[in-house]
């Protein structure tokens, strides 16, 4: 698959302290791509880079295979995680201002403004001024300021934070309709839920550096593995003896058991039909949240 | 590039020509020089009309003197004031007289009374009294007259002839000639001082409110964290630039609004409409006005560059505040320095001062209008003001970019510095 944004080795530091170390990964075209991390790890850092507000110490970002450049990067709708409007001016006049700095002509934006808000039914607060909008009103109006462009390549740094859930689920229909369209999304969140339900491939950073990277799906057999949850009348410290069991959890009512790899599922089946009765076996499939912590401690344990 | 510098001047002035404000100073600064300019002749047209004086004379032989000056003095004067003096008999009692006349006064049978105290060639003192006491071209007249009939009383009774007096104690006065281009010489009786101190007040309180706006606009994106959104599409120098541009637009349009207000006051039917004929307006040599909006336009540039660097290196106007004195002190330094100026307009001191770029502004300027300052020394302020402008332009846009991204410590002198060098070393790696 084509990539549409490509991070190679990206550094920088402030003084002694490494904000991002030398991460790269890339963002296939029409994906929605999860930039995941704890706080502090780096994300908005990288962002910044990628979009040019800071200058990175070394590494190349390539946007559809050409090194970004401050022409270049205007195809990219982004929304910072810091975000603002000017407070006085009227919604309106100030959709328009976001689209002519990224190129349109102002009727041009006037346009497209006022068919976003109605979109978003906020059409009657065209000529309000951005101060008497609520927060989420608000918010949607910098979210539509940076598609005003139709870019193909969407960055959204923290999109959800401040939203109540009628809005958040507006934004991800949006996001989704987007991404039908053909938009490459690139979603930077700590709120994993979203990202199980939207995105297709993630990078996880942690403390600046790239610790998980790659299609969603395959992230998650692998970290699934060999491990199988079952429903069983077998007593978990028997099922622990049992032939090629490396390690048995309980999860609620149910036990989580690995197995070496290569071992066959089927092996324990039958040797667990013979010792009594099994209600569920089923491939486990950990959510995200399990891989995100468990990744995150291994690495600081790596570290250590 | 020049588009969306374009949109960033474009939002800057729509959206403070818009605001009530601009209209409101622009329209009460003209309505305040008018008032100031118009107050006088006003004041000395309030003179006008005609006056019944009781004049209750107790010396007993002042009387027709002082009916004669002010007869005189209102003979050559082309203003409608004329004044009726009524002696009136001192009776027996002086005081039940005076009641009696003020009760008059009261009653509007005489616009005043004017009492001559019986001692008033010695240390009397002349007396007037009446419901209103602001007709001051009346009580002008009045009082030049017993002046000039006591002080002739007192020649004569110490054998003197006052008409040879007045004619010896005649002052010459001293008339002031402008010597301009080829010895062409104009009088001047401090008109031309007047003009260019207001003129270069407008220059600073300008520049200082433009600059001022431009620091609260840097602040205002800084804290509202619209900066961020701006600067993933607009480079950081050129939101400076489209700011300060954008604002110094608005500075102009204002100057042209008064530009107008200005000549549609002096027009000579508009005058006479007023009702104020024969007032003089000053009138503004070309030269001078095209001078003003150079020297406003790079001033402004100036200062307005140096304050948005500090708006973009704090958080709040307080913290800003220390900065923002020193900014201000250059500013103040040349009104503190004008009367140096004034005594001697070509004088090393008035040269030197005129020529360094944060003077520049108000101290050519003053200069120009006072002396005739050589063309060579023109052109120096306005290259050397350019200069400054690319150099704190260079300076400030490295601060700005560093600056309007930072929250939460106060940055000191020494880490604008850093930024400065940091964002310099960084762009011959890496353009950015």
């Amino acid at each position: 698959m084509d990539a549409i944004l490509e991070i190679q080795n990206l550094c920088k530091r402030y003084g002694d302290h490494v904000a991002v170390d030398d991460i790269s990964f890339s963002v296939p075209l029409g994906s929605v791509f999860g930039l995941l991390g704890p706080n502090g790890a780096g994300k908005t850092t990288t962002i910044r880079m990628i979009m040019r507000i800071i200058a990175s110490d070394s590494g190349t970002v390539l946007l559809d295979g050409i090194p970004v450049d401050d022409d270049r990067r205007r195809i990219i709708g982004y929304l910072p995680e810091e975000r603002g409007l000017y407070k006085k001016m009227k919604v309106l006049e100030h959709l328009v201002f976001l689209g002519t700095i990224r190129g349109l002509r102002p009727g041009e934006a006037r346009k497209r403004s006022s068919a976003w808000l109605e979109r978003f039914e906020l059409d009657e607060w065209a000529t309000h001024k951005v101060e008497d909008l609520s927060k989420g009103m608000q918010q949607k109006i910098q979210f539509i300021g940076c598609i005003l462009h139709r870019p193909p390549l969407l960055i959204l740094d923290e999109p959800f934070s401040g939203l109540d859930p009628i809005n958040t689920r507006a934004l991800k229909d949006l996001m989704q309709e987007m991404a039908e369209e053909g938009v490459t999304i690139v979603l930077s969140t700590h709120v994993l839920p979203q990202v199980d339900e939207l995105c297709s491939d993630i990078c996880l950073i942690n403390r600046g550096r790239p610790i998980l990277y790659g299609s969603l799906d395959r992230i998650r057999a692998e970290y699934g593995g060999n491990t199988w949850r079952i429903s069983t009348g077998v007593e978990a410290d028997d099922l622990a003896g049992f032939k090629g069991v490396v390690s048995v959890h309980p999860l609620k009512k149910d036990l989580l058991v690995e197995l070496k790899d290569g071992e066959e599922p089927n092996d324990l089946l039958r040797a667990l039909l013979d010792r009594g009765h099994v209600e569920t076996f089923t491939r486990f499939i950990p959510d995200l949240e399990n891989i995100f912590i468990r990744a995150v401690e291994e690495d600081r344990a790596h570290v250590e | 590039m020049w588009n969306r510098i374009y949109a960033v001047i474009r939002r800057e002035y729509l959206e403070r020509v818009r605001t009530k404000a601009f209209w409101i100073s622009t329209l009460l600064v003209p309505v305040f020089l008018g008032a100031v300019m118009i107050l006088p002749a006003y004041l000395a047209a309030r003179g006008a009309g005609e006056f019944n004086v009781a004049v209750l004379d107790l010396t007993g032989r002042f009387f027709e003197p002082v009916q004669t000056e002010v007869e005189r003095m209102l003979s050559g004067d082309n203003e409608k004031l004329s004044v009726t003096l009524v002696r009136q008999d001192p009776g027996n009692n002086v005081d039940a007289t005076r009641e009696r006349l003020k009760a008059e006064v009261e009653a509007k049978v005489f616009d005043g009374v004017l009492i001559l105290p019986a001692d008033l060639p010695d240390e009397g003192t002349p007396e007037y009294v009446a419901p209103n006491v602001s007709a001051f071209k009346l009580i002008n007249v009045l009082e030049r007259s017993v002046n000039t009939v006591t002080v002739a009383d007192r020649l004569t009774g110490a054998g003197l002839d006052p008409e040879a007096v007045s004619e010896l104690t005649r002052r010459p006065g001293l008339t002031t000639f402008k010597l301009g281009k080829g010895g062409e010489e104009t009088s001047d009786q401090g008109q031309s001082f007047i003009l260019a101190y207001v003129f270069m007040m407008i220059i600073y309180v300008t520049v200082l409110m433009y600059g001022i706006y431009v620091m609260r606009g840097v602040l205002e994106e800084k804290s509202s964290h619209v900066v961020e959104v701006l600067i993933s599409t607009v480079k950081p120098f050129e939101l400076m630039l489209g700011k300060i541009l954008g604002i110094g637009a608005v500075g102009l349009t204002q100057f042209l609004i008064w530009a107008i207000l200005m000549a549609a006051i002096s027009a000579p039917g508009a005058v006479a409409a007023l009702g104020i004929s024969g007032m003089e307006l000053p009138t503004v040599p070309a030269q001078l006005l095209f001078f003003f909006v150079v020297y406003f336009v790079l001033g402004f540039l100036l200062y307005g560059t140096l304050y948005a660097g500090i708006g973009a290196a704090f958080d709040t106007e307080q913290e800003a505040q220390n900065f923002q004195g020193v900014v201000t002190m250059f500013l103040i330094i040349p009104m503190v320095l004008m009367m140096q100026i004034l005594n001697q307009p070509d004088g090393t001191l008035a040269v030197v001062l005129s020529l360094i770029p944060f003077f520049t502004p108000m101290l050519m300027f003053l200069r120009m209008t006072l002396t005739q300052v050589p063309v060579v020394q023109l052109v120096a302020s306005v290259v050397f003001m350019l200069a400054a402008i690319v150099v704190a332009a260079w300076v400030v846009g490295k601060i700005y970019r560093v600056g309007i991204l930072m929250h939460g410590s106060k940055p000191k002198l020494k880490d604008l510095v850093r930024w400065v060098r940091e964002a310099s070393l960084r762009e011959s790696g890496i353009r950015n």
